[in-house]
């Protein structure tokens, strides 16, 4: 199921190139056009580029949510019904296309950035440490895309569903310091889900303090992932019982 | 033996008259479509918010340094995000171009002796009306978040006009994309372009931040001097000559767009 993802993928580029061109274009935009503006008491490129990554990996795991729309509404479920196959091997095999698919344009995203000025500090346990932190966030995603997928009606709502996926990463300390935002806003960047992962990352990738937003970042992941993973499951089982 | 059908050709008061008949038609699609409206306002206000609050505290110390702060940035953003509405409505306008030329309403109109020009005239008229009711929504949201302009009436009906003068510009623009796209998706898509060219400017953040090669494409840009102009008639700044250059852009772009959007549809409308 995950070969059959995959082809899908690769016979139609137009959603990997969009995948990373996307993030790519909003590096450009803010490191370009905002990055002489943003004070963030360093080399913005350096500050921006965690944030960038995660932003890819949301807007990557997004199109999981499409993919599995489209399973559902052109009847291959019902073919596959008919075969031995077991039935999770259906969603699990999108999961890991998302995963390999995601780290794949991290990869690519990464390259461009250093060829930007990006300078990591890290060492290979450290990198090593950081594309395991990207896996996991977008292995949690791709499970929450999953399961928002199997809930809309058809590919396009899919692809609304999966907006906040895109949005959130805004609304952290991706683009800039928590700090800088008014109270209300603060509280809820401080303690949504993304921030305690980039965080991670920055001090993975650049050696910033990383505190306890290693533990945080882990634990959120796994609480989406397991939340993502049972409620797909449910929705599935349900919609194919009949 | 086929028979041509010769229409005459309609008078000036027909053309008038026309016109208004296809403004009315677009009116009501406005009206039965507001969802598209919504949309259309709702691109601004999420850049907004997210420029002021998300972006707005760094972003306005790093254009006023010390006394610089949210505040400030709000009032430097505002002008730049009225223009994005403007924009955002050519948008708007492209698809509705394109689901006319796709859905064969155009063919039936040429059966009746209506004036060629008066279907895109009442496109662009239409849109013109659309994007000034949009522009006040926005202005609205600007102000409850804390946008301080300062205008007498005489600089708010100047600003208003190269708006208006603007929008006409874009709209002629964004009629002709939506004619040579070949379907409604690729239309939605083609005025993106227009949309992005505000961030490439002074909308957001003040050219002189910029790199040499993008600071130069900025100051030369459309945008920028509307967008300068803009905010010197609403925060009383200096505008200098800016607003001689917005208007002779903005005389440059409609005639490219009107005569560009009047080939395009001859062209089509003949076979």
């Amino acid at each position: 199921m995950t070969r059959r993802s995959l082809k899908h993928t690769l016979r139609s580029p137009d959603t990997m190139v969009m995948t990373i061109a996307l993030p790519i274009m909003i590096l450009l935009m803010f490191v370009y056009i905002f990055g002489g503006a943003f004070d963030v008491g360093g080399e913005y490129i350096d500050y921006v580029v965690p944030g960038i990554i995660l932003l890819c990996a949301g807007f990557g795991a997004g199109t999981a949510a499409v993919s599995v729309s489209t399973d559902m509404t052109n009847g291959i479920i019902d073919r596959f019904r008919t075969m031995a196959i077991s039935r999770s091997s259906v969603l699990t095999g999108h999961v890991v296309e998302s995963v390999v698919r995601n780290l794949l344009t991290t990869s690519i995203v990464i390259v461009v950035a250093v060829a930007l000025g990006f300078r990591p500090t890290a060492d290979p346990l450290k990198w090593l440490a950081a594309l395991a932190v990207i896996a996991v966030f977008v292995l949690a995603l791709s499970w929450i895309s999953v399961a928002l997928g199997l809930l809309a009606r058809n590919p396009e709502a899919a692809q609304g569903f999966t907006f906040f996926l895109m949005f959130i990463p805004y609304v952290s300390s991706a683009f800039v310091p928590t700090d800088t935002m008014p109270t209300w806003l603060r509280s809820f960047a401080e303690h949504q889900p993304v921030t305690p992962v980039i965080e991670t990352l920055r001090g993975l990738l650049m050696g910033t303090e990383i505190g306890n937003s290693a533990m945080l970042a882990v634990i959120w992941c796994d609480a989406i992932g397991l939340a993502g993973y049972l409620s797909a499951s449910l929705i599935f089982k349900r919609k194919t019982a009949h | 033996m086929t028979a041509t059908l010769t229409l005459p050709t309609p008078s000036k008061s027909y053309v008038l008259a026309d016109s208004v008949t296809m403004l009315r038609r677009s009116i009501r699609r406005i009206i039965r479509y507001p969802s598209m409206t919504l949309l259309l306002v709702g691109m601004p206000v999420v850049f907004l918010l997210l420029f002021v609050y998300v972006f707005g505290g760094t972003l306005g110390a790093g254009i006023g340094g010390a006394s610089g702060g949210r505040a400030e940035y709000v009032n430097y953003v505002a002008p730049g995000i009225i223009l994005m509405t403007v924009a955002s409505s050519a948008q708007g306008t492209a698809i509705s171009v394109a689901m006319d030329m796709t859905a064969g309403i155009i063919a039936r109109f040429r059966t009746m002796a209506i004036a060629r020009s008066a279907v895109l005239t009442g496109h662009v008229i239409g849109s013109l009306l659309q994007t000034m009711f949009s522009i006040v929504l926005v202005i609205g949201v600007a102000v409850a978040v804390g946008f301080r302009p300062n205008a007498g009436p005489l600089e708010w009906l100047a600003a208003f006009g190269i708006l208006a003068f603007i929008t006409l510009a874009l709209t002629w623009l964004s009629v002709a994309m939506g004619l040579v796209s070949k379907s409604v998706e690729t239309a939605s898509n083609t005025p993106m372009i227009l949309m992005l060219l505000p961030f490439v400017g002074s909308a957001f953040v003040p050219t002189d931040s910029l790199p040499t090669a993008l600071r130069w494409f900025a100051e030369y840009q459309p945008f920028t001097p509307v967008t300068e102009t803009l905010r010197g008639l609403l925060l009383g700044g200096p505008i200098g000559n800016n607003a001689v250059i917005a208007v002779a852009w903005c005389v440059a772009l409609t005639l490219v767009g009107y005569f560009w959007a009047m080939s395009l549809f001859n062209r089509r409308a003949s076979h």
